[in-house]
């Protein structure tokens, strides 16, 4: 025991001497990383694909579909930036309740598809479909890149739930900047296979970012 | 001297600009409140590797705690994770030594908010008792079966799945 004890004295002297200044991690600059990681997706893909042409006249419900999947981005975003820094009775919960808002839009669908099965099923066998997805998965990737940094250099003492945070943030981040591009207009398509880009991205995040995040 | 709230953040804000002799003391302070934090936690013999692994933790992520934050919460939050981690990392060591069970230590208040039991509690009572009997008391398996009436492997079973919800409890405590 005193062997022990004496070891920790010398452990504490050790970590006493390394002493470096260093700068306190704030959720702000978390939250400028993640900016730029969403700003550095929507400049690479319309730079390659270019913005849709009626960006500022678009119709409410592309714009309300819009908006509901940038509040869960921005939800995930802000929970996932507070996992780095670290803290018994802090609450990370905010993103299940604009993901729970976001899930109006493929229940939107699927009532509007019982309605009006032939136009779900042209909705769902359209070849843009995938495209989107896939581009979605990638537009997303600078703001999984940016808030996976900001995780490796915090404190996550849930790197489960962080993986499927980051995912969700990263996966919105992209299907809203596939969203200044896509021009369809139609709740099936952009529910379907933006949303698709959103659950993949979580997904991924769940199954890869866990044993990375651990520390 | 006791371990307060206002001396500890005073403490750990003058160790982020780097002042080591603070940062010494913040330290020496924090080794006495993980050896009581841990001492109900997990059996005597690993609580000095613990409070080391703890410290180490601490150090490498000194810059994430944010000085408008609490300290103590944080420190708690990285005394948690490692704990649950080194139960993980011993849940397929099955076997403990002999006097193993936990030491008493002194109640605060902080502590009790912390407290095993109220994780526990979340707990299926089959889980609880097999994690409570091996992991806190000490117990081997072949006991803590003979206590509770379950099976040698429905133990280890509760054990790793009891654990398994633990690790996700965590962060929602």
């Amino acid at each position: 025991m005193t062997m022990k004890h004496a070891s920790i004295e010398d452990l504490i002297d050790g970590l006493a001497g390394e002493l470096e200044p260093v700068r306190p991690r704030r959720v702000l600059r978390g939250s400028i990383w993640a900016a730029s990681g969403w700003a550095v997706g929507a400049t690479a893909l319309l730079w390659l694909l270019g913005m849709r042409s009626d960006i500022a006249s678009m119709p409410p419900l592309s714009l309300l579909s819009f908006w509901l999947i940038a509040s869960a981005g921005i939800a995930a975003t802000w929970s996932a930036v507070r996992m780095g820094l670290p803290g018994v009775g802090r609450d990370y919960s905010g993103w299940r309740w604009a993901g729970l808002a976001a899930l109006s839009l493929p229940l939107a669908a699927v009532l509007a598809g019982l309605g009006d099965s032939h136009a779900a099923t042209e909705a769902i066998h359209r070849g843009e479909g995938l495209r989107c997805t896939i581009q979605g998965l990638v537009a997303g990737i600078g703001v999984g890149a940016a808030l996976f940094a900001w995780l490796k250099g915090g404190a996550p003492t849930s790197p489960t739930r962080a993986g499927w945070v980051v995912g969700i943030a990263a996966g919105s981040a992209g299907a809203t900047i596939v969203a200044l591009h896509c021009p369809i207009d139609n709740l099936m398509h952009i529910s379907l296979w933006h949303g698709l880009a959103v659950a993949g991205a979580a997904v991924a995040g769940r199954i890869i970012l866990p044993p990375l995040l651990r520390w | 001297m006791s371990i307060d709230e206002p001396s500890l953040a005073r403490l750990m804000a003058a160790s982020q600009r780097g002042d080591r002799a603070a940062y010494r003391s913040l330290l020496a302070d924090c080794r006495r409140w993980l050896e009581r934090y841990y001492a109900r936690r997990i059996a005597p013999h690993h609580v000095d590797d613990l409070v080391q692994e703890t410290l180490v933790s601490m150090h490498r992520k000194l810059a994430t705690w944010d000085s408008s934050r609490p300290f103590l919460p944080w420190l708690a939050a990285i005394a948690r994770y490692r704990w649950i981690d080194m139960l993980r990392r011993q849940r397929d060591v099955a076997e403990l030594g002999d006097n193993d069970a936990a030491v008493g230590a002194e109640d605060e208040a902080v502590h009790a908010r912390l407290s095993i039991d109220r994780l526990l509690q979340f707990l299926p009572p089959g889980q609880a008792q097999a994690i409570t009997l091996v992991k806190i008391e000490g117990a081997s398996i072949a006991e803590a079966s003979r206590i509770c009436g379950q099976s040698e492997s429905l133990v280890k079973v509760n054990i790793h799945r009891g654990l398994k919800k633990l690790a996700l409890m965590i962060e929602s405590e």
